[in-house]
C-alpha cells in the first residue's frame, strides 16, 4: 500500500464524522464572537491554537480578564485527554524526525483519533499508519477550520439576544456528561461546580482552580471509600 | 485588530496544546502513566469543565439566579439530559438553545 492511498483512506474514513466536526467548529466560532472577540481575534485563536474545547473553556475566563497563567492551566487540564492519546500513539510516530512528531502530535483531535484507534483495532499491522493518521488529521483540521470561520463570520450578523454564545457552554456540557458515568467523577464534578459558584467573587477567578482542586480531592476520597467498602 | 490580552491568551492556549498534544511524542524514555496521574487524568478534566460551566449558567451578570427568569441553567440541564440519552452533540446544542428560546419567549412575550 502506498502512503498516498493510506492518506486518502484516512481522509475518506473521517467523512462520516465530518458533520460532528463541522458542528463543533461552527459552535466554537459563533461562541468566540458572541463572547466578545473580534473577527480577527477569533480567527487567529482558532488557526493558531486549534483547540476547540480549550478555546471554549477559556471564553468565560477571558470575559472577566482572568490572569494568563490561569487560562494556561485551565487549557492544560481540559487538554489532558490528549496526553493519553499521545502515549497510545507514541510507538507509531517514534521513527519520525522531531519536527514531524511535534507537528503530527499537534494535529491530533478527538474524532480523528477515534478513527485511528478503530483502524488499529481492526488491523493491528496496518502498513501505513502515519499516512492514514495524517490524512485523518488534515481532514479533521480542514472541516474544523472551515466551519469555525463560517461560525465566526456568520455570528457577526446575529443579535446577542439569541443567546448563541450559550451553544459553546452547551458543547462543554456534552463533553462533561460522559465523563460523569462513575460515582467518584460525578461527586468531584459536583463539588467543583458548587465551589466555583460560591467562590465566584474571589479575585483573579481563583474560584476556578479552588473548585478543580476540591473536586479532584473529593473524587479521590469517594473512590478510596468505595474501594475500601 | 487583536488586543494584547488576546495575543497572550492565544499564546497560553497554544502552549497548553503543544505541551499536551506534542509533549508525549518528545519524551525518549518508555512512558508508563503512573496510577496517581491516571486518576488525575480521569478526575481533573471533569472537575475543570464543571467549574467552568456552572458559573456561566447560574449567574446573570454578577448575581446568582436559579429561578425560571434565568433560562441558561435550565437549558444546560436539558442539554445534559439530551446528551446522556442521545449521545448526539448536535441534538444537545439544538435542544439546549431551543429551551433557552422557549423560556425567554414565555417570559418576554
Amino acid at each position: 500500500m502506498s502512503p498516498r492511498a493510506a492518506f486518502r483512506q484516512g481522509v475518506r474514513e473521517l467523512m462520516p464524522a465530518a458533520p460532528g466536526v463541522f458542528a463543533w467548529g461552527f459552535v466554537t466560532g459563533v461562541a468566540m464572537v458572541k463572547s466578545g472577540l473580534s473577527v480577527p481575534e477569533a480567527i487567529a485563536l482558532g488557526l493558531i491554537a486549534y483547540a476547540g474545547s480549550a478555546q471554549l473553556a477559556a471564553l468565560p475566563l477571558m470575559a472577566t480578564f482572568a490572569p494568563i497563567w490561569l487560562i494556561f492551566v485551565t487549557a492544560v487540564i481540559v487538554n489532558l485527554r490528549f496526553v493519553v492519546y499521545g502515549v497510545m500513539m507514541r510507538s507509531h510516530l517514534a521513527a519520525l524526525s522531531m519536527s514531524k512528531r511535534i507537528g503530527l502530535g499537534f494535529l491530533v483531535g478527538d474524532i480523528m483519533f477515534a478513527r485511528f484507534s478503530a483502524l488499529l483495532e481492526r488491523e493491528p499491522h496496518y502498513p501505513q499508519p502515519v499516512a492514514y493518521y495524517f490524512g485523518g488529521a488534515c481532514s479533521n483540521w480542514m472541516w474544523w477550520q472551515v466551519s469555525s470561520i463560517i461560525g465566526i463570520v456568520g455570528a457577526t450578523g446575529i443579535p446577542l439576544s439569541w443567546g448563541l454564545e450559550l451553544a459553546g457552554t452547551l458543547t462543554l456540557v456534552a463533553l462533561l456528561v460522559p465523563l460523569c458515568r462513575q460515582w467518584p467523577v460525578l461527586a468531584g464534578a459536583t463539588v467543583a461546580a458548587v465551589t466555583s459558584v460560591i467562590a465566584y467573587d474571589l479575585p483573579l477567578r481563583l474560584g476556578l482552580p479552588l473548585g478543580i482542586l476540591l473536586g479532584v480531592i473529593t473524587a479521590f476520597l469517594v473512590e478510596r471509600q468505595r474501594g475500601a467498602a | 485588530m487583536i488586543e494584547p490580552y488576546v495575543w497572550w491568551v492565544i499564546l497560553a492556549i497554544t502552549a497548553a496544546t503543544l505541551v499536551t498534544r506534542s509533549g508525549p511524542h518528545l519524551l525518549r524514555a518508555k512512558l508508563r502513566i503512573p496510577p496517581s496521574f491516571d486518576a488525575a487524568l480521569r478526575f481533573a478534566p471533569a472537575c475543570a469543565l464543571a467549574a467552568i460551566i456552572a458559573p456561566d449558567l447560574v449567574f446573570t451578570g454578577d448575581t446568582l439566579n436559579l429561578t425560571w427568569e434565568n433560562p441558561r441553567w435550565v437549558a444546560g440541564l436539558v442539554a445534559a439530559v439530551i446528551f446522556a440519552t442521545s449521545r448526539s452533540m448536535i441534538a444537545t446544542i439544538i435542544g439546549g438553545i431551543a429551551t433557552f428560546w422557549v423560556l425567554k419567549g414565555w417570559l418576554v412575550g
